[in-house]
């Protein structure tokens, strides 16, 4: 008993370095967000501000579209989530329960995707997203990503651990594919579904690169672009700014990760114990 | 005519056949067990009728029609899974009725057959528990009030019993048996049970390596079995097979002779190949302290107490291997000599080459119908029995 409790304290203790250390640059930000400049450099490691202004939000609004910023990275992000998951469901379905030549080909091609690096695509997809019309649009940051292998892997891995008896019942009884995607599938994949799709809008939601590339004027900023404002060589040293604008940032993935958690810890720990 | 014909039928991934050549007629309404031990190719034949698996080459008719390519949902067949295959995420109504809904079935209709098969299973107040929250029999029963909702012409069963322990499979049998008599689907049955499919059974089809070994009756399937291998697979302990010489109306066994019956001898000398094997079942042989004209002297080796009975190995001198022989009492005692008397009319004779039956004579063939209450017919059945369930476990007959 007495070396299950040493281990244990060990394992606390070595957790608990670890949430400190994750912690640290959120209450950094949260706290810093609330000083002045001034205050800031005087005190920087100061968690309670001792002088807290609201100046540093009220420029974020004043100064930037920010209402829309923030709105064009929800759109980005939640199109480019149900899309994702969309596209994922049909192509896992398929790949996991139709028979047809050169299924496991197609899948590894596919899969083979994964390892090709960001920077490869991107001249192609910048290419054709400006033939389309699309530069300087939201849309542009989204239309690319409405597909994606790592959604169609872990949804094939959720929907293998579905006893194919279960789909085999369903074709008895005569209900057709899409039904039994509704009715069986769905319900079974759902916490997977919740997973790949909060780790989709989180990618989406953090993507820099891409939108840098696609997005010029102010007003079609994402969040990640209007936060770069304030901490490049042009941003100049308003790092209070810069910290409220990462505060904001941050609350609606937060909210949602909040809403969400009991089905992502749901399957992360059914992930752990099955097989 | 809900029937089911299987013409040339061959099922094949690449080069391993698994199901070959196949040609059977499963009568419309009858009970056809598949019986085999595992990898038979009994489950792919099954799921080759639900329309699950697709036919390699050869036709499957059901109501007359050419089915290889009609899709499962429109071949009017209801299937019990091995597993249940039970929805978990629906209550035990609605796994129920999923199929009469998605096929927009009127409500009162749909209310009307789930009360029904609610209350012939007893699975009233279960309804609206999830299939996690039920008892391996209670699943067992959902899955068969699915298919039963359904009042498909066919009924399919994967071994579902197999997951059940002893006590619930008994009483499994009895609810299946009684369900059928209600609807009189055509039911097929698979399992690699012998006491199921000779108690379930109308007829048994003995499957082995992808080949039907055996299309007959329980009664038949035990008391004259068509090859060495369905002689093996009923009965337990298994049947002794015993190679031996056969001339001039004599048996040689081991270093022993005796004279074959005269009803046996047309058979005998009509063997293809002149080579024998002998078969009896461990509980044909009587074992005796004294000689008699168609007896055997063998050594006792070792005693099982199997608790009601007794098995009795015995070394025949001359055999290889040894014999198994059933008694209920008087038990002898490893290392005493005793002599087995062989009945004739018990005997069984197989070509040692083809391992197929030689055959019965006429009086073993008119014993042994007359014993069948498993008539193929289940209209001659229930007359026969008055209705009442009847139990053959081929040894046993229970009523």
């Amino acid at each position: 008993m007495k070396t299950n409790n040493h281990s244990e304290i060990g394992w606390h203790m070595i957790l608990g370095a670890i949430v400190f250390l994750m912690l640290v640059p959120i209450v950094f930000a949260l706290s810093n967000s609330f000083k002045t400049l001034q205050d800031a450099f005087n005190t920087i490691f100061e968690i309670i501000p001792s002088h807290p202004t609201l100046e540093n939000y009220r420029h974020v609004f004043e100064k930037l579209p920010f209402v829309q910023i923030t709105l064009n990275t929800f759109l980005i992000a939640a199109s480019v989530t149900i899309f994702k998951t969309i596209t994922s469901l049909f192509a896992a379905y398929s790949f996991v329960y139709f028979d047809y030549k050169g299924k496991q080909f197609f899948y590894f091609i596919m899969l083979s995707t994964m390892f090709i690096p960001f920077t490869v695509t991107m001249i192609p997809n910048y290419l054709m997203i400006s033939k389309l019309g699309l530069r300087d649009c939201i849309w542009g940051v989204a239309l690319p990503q409405f597909a994606d292998v790592l959604g169609i892997f872990l949804l094939r891995q959720a929907m293998r651990g579905i006893p194919k008896a279960l789909i085999e019942a369903a074709r008895m009884e005569g209900i057709g594919s899409l039904k039994i995607m509704r009715d069986i599938i769905l319900p079974l994949v759902r916490p997977s579904i919740l997973t790949t799709g909060i780790i989709f809008f989180i990618n989406s939601w953090n993507e820099y690169v891409w939108p840098v590339l696609i997005l010029k004027s102010k007003e079609n900023y994402t969040l990640s672009l209007a936060l770069q404002m304030y901490i490049s060589a042009e941003g100049g040293t308003e790092f209070t700014i810069a910290m409220a604008v990462s505060v904001i940032t941050m609350i609606i993935p937060l909210a949602l990760y909040l809403i969400f958690q009991r089905y992502i810890i749901n399957t992360f720990a059914a992930s752990g114990v099955k097989g | 005519m809900n029937n089911i014909v299987f013409e040339h039928v061959v099922k094949a991934y690449g080069k391993n056949v698994i199901v070959n050549d196949l040609n059977m007629e499963i009568r419309e309404g009858e009970r056809l067990i598949l019986l085999g031990p595992s990898g038979c190719g009994k489950s792919t034949t099954l799921r080759m009728i639900a329309g699950l698996e697709d036919i390699t080459s050869g036709s499957l008719h059901m109501r007359g029609q050419v089915v290889n390519n009609v899709a499962c949902g429109d071949r009017g067949v209801s299937m019990v899974f091995q597993n249940y295959a039970l929805f978990p995420h629906m209550t035990v109504k609605n796994n129920i009725i999923y199929g009469l809904k998605a096929h927009k079935m009127e409500a009162a209709e749909i209310n009307r057959r789930l009360e029904e098969v609610l209350e012939i299973l007893q699975l009233k107040g279960l309804e609206d528990r999830k299939p996690k929250d039920l008892s391996g029999g209670q699943r067992q029963r959902v899955a068969l009030a699915r298919a039963v909702v359904k009042r498909s012409d066919y009924f399919l069963l994967d071994e579902p019993l197999s997951n059940l322990d002893a006590q619930l499979r008994l009483r499994a049998r009895k609810e299946l048996v009684k369900i059928h008599e209600m609807y009189r689907p055509t039911m097929v049955y698979v399992t690699h049970d012998q006491i199921e499919a000779m108690t379930v059974g109308q007829r048994v089809a003995i499957m082995y390596r992808g080949n039907m070994e055996m299309l007959d009756t329980p009664s038949h399937v035990y008391n004259m079995p068509a090859s060495i291998f369905c002689a093996r697979f009923i009965g337990s302990p298994s049947m002794n097979i015993i190679s031996c010489q056969y001339e001039n109306g004599n048996l040689s066994i081991g270093d022993q002779m005796i004279r074959l019956a005269p009803m046996w001898r047309p058979i005998a000398d009509a063997c293809p190949s002149g080579k024998y094997c002998v078969g009896i079942r461990p509980e044909h042989i009587v074992l005796s302290s004294r000689p008699t004209e168609t007896s055997i002297c063998g050594t006792v080796k070792y005693v099982e107490d199997y608790g009601n009975r007794y098995g009795v190995y015995i070394d025949v001198k001359g055999e290889k291997s040894e014999l198994i022989a059933i008694c209920n009492d008087s038990v002898p005692r490893p290392g005493e000599n005793i002599f087995m008397n062989i009945d004739f009319r018990k005997l069984h004779l197989f070509d040692a080459q083809s391992e197929k039956s030689l055959g019965y004579p006429e009086e073993i063939r008119r014993l042994n119908a007359a014993l069948d209450f498993s008539m193929p017919d289940a209209q001659n059945k229930n007359q026969k029995t008055g209705g009442k369930y009847h139990e053959s476990f081929g040894q046993y007959q229970c009523v």
